[in-house]
């Protein structure tokens, strides 16, 4: 399940960057060659960011990628660290319904307002915002279910399966994550990467 | 005022600490400063930032800058650079280690993860590395030192935090890092070659190549100079914005990935996940780091540290010292970023109010992360390199082996300080 949403989730997130650059490429090579400024990346740009972070946000959830430091915590004992954890998924998920009630101030003001960009577009400002916010909501969601998650774990009593799955990441993980993809890469590469 | 953001700085140090999640520590203490001196209409004031950060076309470039690193390295381009770096400078005095810090140079500059960088150059260096002979310790203090040098050499993702969060020029920075990360990666192999000419160890040779097929590996050096090529040359000239740039190299590494034929679903799918993530950790931090700087902003706690820092009749070189101590101390506990977003708010008024150039104060603060990155007990170059090796021997061994070069970094400090031209010649003649 969480597999399949992540590569939703990463597709979007990789159409839209990969989309933009090109758009970007497009219209840098029409400024250069033909003196024909297209004007409209630079907002886009913005947008996207806008889109893509709230994507980004939630792969990173799920990853466990939000950075913690985890030198005083791997030397605290298990029930200590299965608390560390719980706060760290109820603060974390505090701030992303705080992130969403903030976006919901900003959507409410745009609609009262009619709010549009300044820019030559004057691109009505609720379409991008609403699609922003719904990622915003995403986000919101995917960090109540870890709450839920991780209350449940601990009202069960299973504090080393709470620890496992909410532990920070640490290098090792991460750099293990790294060489089963280079081990990968080179089968699927075949002898071509050995030749110079 | 100023025992308060003391207070302040010391209480989110210290959620960090216990591994609480850094982008929530950073809210936290923003959004608790703001309520106590603002009350509820604090609450107001932060949803137009919220979306003015996320909507800011200037910020774009940080997934795009780690999507194209992504994309090289999961083409397999590092591992080609080592190959054919090694064939050149594999004959110099200290041999294959040359060529670990010229790849972690050259190719960590266009990836923005060091621990994926660490791990493909550590993993096509260390076999051929053991097999003649090499001092365990310099092999993997190289490696460590060389992952180090990218957060310097631009595109730096670590720079555009530092622009995005002072208002200064990602171009200017950009351009600011080259000469320093060039005489840096320099200072290194001149230290390499030096202490194998004079060490004791016995380090063979890897056998002479022709010239003509050297010339043919070199083939393998294409790809991440021309990346680099356009994305710096393009901002030097002014032909694209720093944005516009990191779009440019995306599109030219797909290029290159297609001729590699290492354009397929599955590359492309690792390559989106991961640059999701780690822009996601980055923006979210961003964002938090957004939310302190507007109580920071409202509250006045930059002038106030100002004033403060002039009071004190602190020279800029006694100020810079003192803040290279702190960070030293600091880096030894955290990680890059984190230090960066963390400290940056209240050092940079500092600095400004003493006088010091906003580009090379930029450039020193990444100087420091990276001497963060390679000393113990947290340096997490160290514990990426002590992860790959093939031997099971102790972490100290890393640290001894990387120590010498976080002394250099020192010292390159103080270079700057010395001859603050190193960093603000080139940009001043964009």
């Amino acid at each position: 399940m969480s597999a399949r949403i992540e590569t939703v989730l990463a597709t979007a997130f990789g159409v839209i960057f990969i989309a933009l650059s090109l758009l970007i490429t497009v219209e840098v090579l029409m400024r250069k060659l033909f003196g024909i400024s297209l004007e409209g990346s630079y907002e886009l740009g913005g947008y996207a960011l806008a889109v893509g972070s709230t994507l980004a946000f939630t792969l990173a959830l799920l990853g466990r990628n939000h950075i913690r430091i985890d030198i005083l915590h791997e030397r605290m004992p298990a029930g200590v660290q299965a608390l560390l954890n719980l706060v760290s998924v109820l603060m974390m998920a505090a701030f992303s319904a705080l992130l969403g009630y903030l976006a919901f101030g900003v959507i409410r003001d745009t609609l009262d307002f009619h709010a549009t960009a300044q820019t030559p577009w004057a691109t009505p400002l609720i379409y991008p915002q609403s699609i922003w916010y719904a990622g915003q909501v995403i986000f919101m969601v995917a960090s109540l279910v870890l709450v839920i998650k991780a209350i449940y774990w601990l009202l069960r009593g299973r504090i080393v399966h709470l620890n496992d799955y909410f532990q920070p990441k640490s290098v090792k993980q991460e750099l293990n994550e790294e060489l089963e993809d280079l081990a990968k890469r080179s089968t699927d590469a075949g002898d071509g990467s050995k030749e110079i | 005022m100023v025992e308060s953001v003391l207070i302040a700085f010391g209480v989110m140090v210290g959620m960090m600490l216990l591994g609480l999640p850094i982008a929530v520590a950073m809210a936290a203490v923003g959004i608790v400063g703001g309520l106590l001196a603002y009350g509820m209409p604090f609450m107001s004031s932060i949803s137009p930032v919220v979306w003015g950060v996320q909507n800011n076309p200037l910020l774009t470039s940080i997934p795009l800058f780690v999507l194209l690193g992504e994309l090289l390295l999961r083409a397999g381009i590092a591992d080609g650079m080592y190959r054919s770096l090694s064939a050149w400078l594999g004959r110099l005095p200290g041999g294959l280690l040359h060529s670990n810090i010229g790849t972690c140079a050259l190719f960590s500059a266009t990836s923005g993860s060091s621990v994926a960088t660490a791990a493909t150059v550590g993993t096509v260096a260390l076999p051929s590395l053991n097999a003649r002979n090499y001092p365990v310790g310099r092999s993997l203090g190289s490696l460590a030192a060389g992952g180090a040098l990218g957060i310097l050499i631009p595109p730096s993702v670590n720079l555009i935090v530092y622009g995005s969060l002072t208002n200064t020029s990602i171009g200017q920075l950009f351009v600011g890092g080259v000469v320093p990360g060039v005489l840096l990666t320099l200072l290194f192999m001149v230290y390499i070659a030096g202490s194998s000419l004079f060490g004791s160890a016995k380090m063979e040779k890897p056998p002479r190549i022709p010239l003509i097929e050297r010339l043919r590996g070199s083939v393998e050096l294409i790809p991440p100079l021309v990346v680099f090529v356009i994305v710096m040359g393009s901002i030097y000239s002014g032909l694209a914005t720093a944005t516009e740039s990191a779009a440019l190299g995306v599109v030219v590494a797909l290029i290159f990935a297609a001729l590699k034929k290492r354009l397929t679903w599955s590359v492309l799918r690792v390559c989106c996940v991961q640059t999701a993530r780690v822009s996601g950790m980055i923006l979210l931090i961003i964002t938090a780091a957004f939310i302190l700087n507007l109580t920071i902003s409202l509250t006045g706690v930059a002038e106030a540290m100002s004033r403060w820092i002039t009071a004190l009749g602190l020279s800029p070189t006694g100020f810079l010292l003192a803040l290279m101590l702190f960070y030293i101390l600091l880096g030894m506990f955290m990680d890059v970023l984190s230090m960066q977003v963390a400290t940056i708010p209240i050092t940079y008024p500092m600095a400004v109010a003493l006088g010091i150039d906003p580009v090379w104060f930029g450039i020193f603060v990444v100087v420091m992360c990276e001497v963060g990155l390679i000393t113990p007990p947290v340096g997490m170059n160290l514990f990426v390199v002590q992860g790959i090796r093939p031997d099971k021997g102790s972490i100290a061994d890393v640290m001894k082996g990387a120590l010498p070069f976080a002394a250099l970094m020192l010292f390159f400090t103080g270079v700057l300080i010395a001859f603050p031209a190193v960093v603000t010649w080139l940009p001043q003649q964009m």
